[in-house]
């Protein structure tokens, strides 16, 4: 946040008194009015006293922010610094007006003594790429005879992170196939949840041995656990258009909010369970985040949603994108399936043995921006026909095997999950 | 998004327009009237005052208003120029703290309480003037006084000049 240069000078306030003071003496005097005189009276006092206030000193000042990185719906301040305000009696502070902005006090202007400047309280009410803190600081003397400013400070650009409602899932992953983690396996190995009761081997800890049945059936006999492992997650997370109107935290949410917190919610759960997740965005940015675990990685993949702007890929096209799906990764494509090309690549990953399931986020209702022209009946019956298509490519999806589910929080995925999970535990005919 | 303007600016504003017509009307009473043309122009200039507070418009009808007066009064000095002056006062502080900020922009209770207090002392000069007019209304006066005051006023206008930056100067 920087500061511009300005200097003191004469006020409204003070042309305005000396001007009418001066014309109404120059008239008393000219022409003998005394009662003139009485009448700008007055204003030639308040005049001179501005006038003795004159400042001599530069102030400086310096906004900041006691946050620098926020997620949605949360709030920072906005603090001024301000140096050599000895001559200046009332500081003046007027935010500039952005876009998914709040401001507090509401207009984001504050009027203060310029002992106490008041700071301004900002919360980005949606997720994305937000301007903060520009604003104009103006500075008044004594008797508002003089003024320091307008002068602009620029703001501070601030990438603001989607919502996660943390909630933990009790859905598990259909094929865990990683090292360690929080899933049930299908093979046996140390972790907590039953498996079966067997006779004892060379290498089992003691502490496994079931004495109940040990003694029943005259050999030692162990409790044997199924294994816990982590799984892999890719989102695939589809911003090639936004449809609806988003109105922030709170508000309605357009189909790219709901993708992009979904997104979140669903990095954040994994991740929560020690799996390893990884994000694709097919975007113009085509923002990439590799397999990784941890908070860290959490951060970087809010990092990468924050930056995300709907559009078409520039440089690749949706058929020649390498997923990077190693087997039993679990798909999560996060698209209204509004892009035949998305639809055919999902197929594709479904055909490879994967468990896919597919986040429909478009919201109820929800209708493309359209500029308002004679065309807007046009416009409303190719919607209706694109909506048409879309129904029967999910009904198409869904024969294919791939769930499609409309987003409902967090929980979304837990039935869906169970399902996978039952049908990967089905024995399997090979064919050929 | 559109601001609403804050009800404090608003009550500002028709403090504004009440003080120039204040100011103007104060005569009535004692057979200074003006005329309909007159008010409705010192109207209109109180109204532009109000929305645009820095205007040169502003300062026009205040020496409007000034010099209706002169033109009206003589060698008399009636006690409506005292209401008058406070009328004049309230349209300048009014003005004075409508420039503080934008339309949007509340404007604390304590900075009007602050100008209140500055008003009215301000306006004390206005009866001190009136009481001394009028005790030397019966006296002779003579060119040289007058001559004198001109001079005076000359020099404080100089001297303002030359204390006074102009806008955007140094």
């Amino acid at each position: 946040v920087s500061e511009g240069p300005s200097r003191w000078h004469t006020s409204g306030s003070l042309a305005r008194a000396l001007a009418v003071g001066g014309f109404g003496v120059a008239i008393a005097l000219t022409v003998g009015r005394p009662a003139v005189v009485v009448l700008v009276g007055p204003l030639l006092v308040a005049g001179a006293l501005a006038l003795l206030r004159k400042p001599e000193h530069e102030p400086s000042v310096l906004a900041h922010l006691s946050h620098l990185q926020l997620y949605e719906g949360q709030g920072t301040r906005s603090r001024l610094e301000t140096s050599g305000t000895e001559d200046a009696e009332f500081v003046t502070r007027v935010m500039g007006q952005q876009p998914f902005l709040a401001l507090h006090p509401v207009g984001g202007a504050v009027l203060s003594r310029a002992d106490d400047v008041r700071p301004i309280e900002i919360s980005p009410r949606r997720w994305g790429e937000r301007m903060v803190g520009v604003e104009k600081i103006a500075m008044t003397s004594p008797w508002a005879g003089y003024r320091w400013g307008p002068v602009a400070l620029s703001g501070r650009e601030m990438f603001v992170l989607p919502t996660v409602t943390r909630m933990r899932s009790g859905g598990e992953a259909p094929q865990p196939i990683g090292l360690i983690g929080a899933h049930r396996s299908r093979r046996v190995g140390g972790g907590t949840e039953f498996s079966s009761i067997r006779a004892f081997h060379a290498g089992d800890r003691l502490r496994r041995i079931n004495w109940r049945v040990s003694l029943r059936q005259g050999t030692l006999h162990v409790e044997s656990t199924r294994a816990e492992e982590d799984t892999a997650v890719l989102l695939i997370v589809d911003a090639l258009a936004d449809f609806g109107v988003s109105e922030g935290v709170g508000g309605s949410e357009s189909s790219l909010d709901v993708t992009v917190r979904a997104a979140a919610a669903i990095a954040d759960q994994y991740l929560a369970g020690g799996d390893r997740v990884s994000l694709r965005v097919l975007s113009p940015g085509g923002e990439y985040a590799g397999y990784g675990t941890g908070t860290r990685h959490l951060r970087r993949i809010l990092g990468l949603l924050a930056r995300v702007r709907p559009g078409i890929p520039r440089d690749v096209s949706i058929e020649q994108i390498d997923f990077r799906a190693t087997a039993g990764t679990v798909v999560v494509v996060i698209s209204p399936m509004l892009s035949e090309a998305l639809a055919i690549a999902t197929v594709r990953l479904v055909r490879r043995g994967l468990p896919v399931m597919v986040v429909d986020p478009l919201p109820p209702g929800s209708v493309p921006q359209v500029h308002p022209d004679p065309a807007a009946q046009v416009a409303r019956l190719a919607w209706r026909m694109r909506l048409l298509d879309r129904s029967h490519l999910l009904a198409q999806l869904a024969a294919a095997g791939c769930p499609v589910v409309p987003w409902n929080g967090p929980r979304t995925l837990e039935e869906v999950l169970r399902r996978l999970a039952r049908r990967s535990q089905l024995p399997r005919i090979g064919v050929g | 998004m559109r601001l609403s303007v804050a009800p404090s600016v608003w009550v500002l504003r028709a403090l504004g327009v009440l003080g120039l017509m204040l100011a103007l009307l104060a005569g009535v009473p004692e057979g200074y009237t003006p005329s309909v043309v007159l008010a409705v122009v010192v109207l209109l200039g109180g109204v532009l005052s109000a929305f645009r507070p820095d205007h040169l418009a502003v300062s026009v009808t205040l020496c409007i208003v000034v010099l209706w007066w002169g033109l009206q009064v003589r060698t008399e000095v009636p006690l409506g120029c005292v209401v008058a002056a406070a009328g004049l006062v309230v349209a300048h502080v009014a003005g004075t703290l409508l420039a503080y900020g934008p339309p949007f922009m509340p404007i604390p209770s304590d900075l009007v309480a602050l100008w209140a207090w500055r008003g009215f002392l301000v306006w004390l000069a206005a009866p001190v003037v009136w009481l001394v007019a009028r005790v030397y209304a019966d006296h002779d006066v003579p060119t040289s006084y007058w001559l004198a005051g001109l001079a005076t006023a000359l020099v404080g206008a100089v001297v303002a000049a030359v204390v006074v930056p102009a806008r955007g100067g140094q």
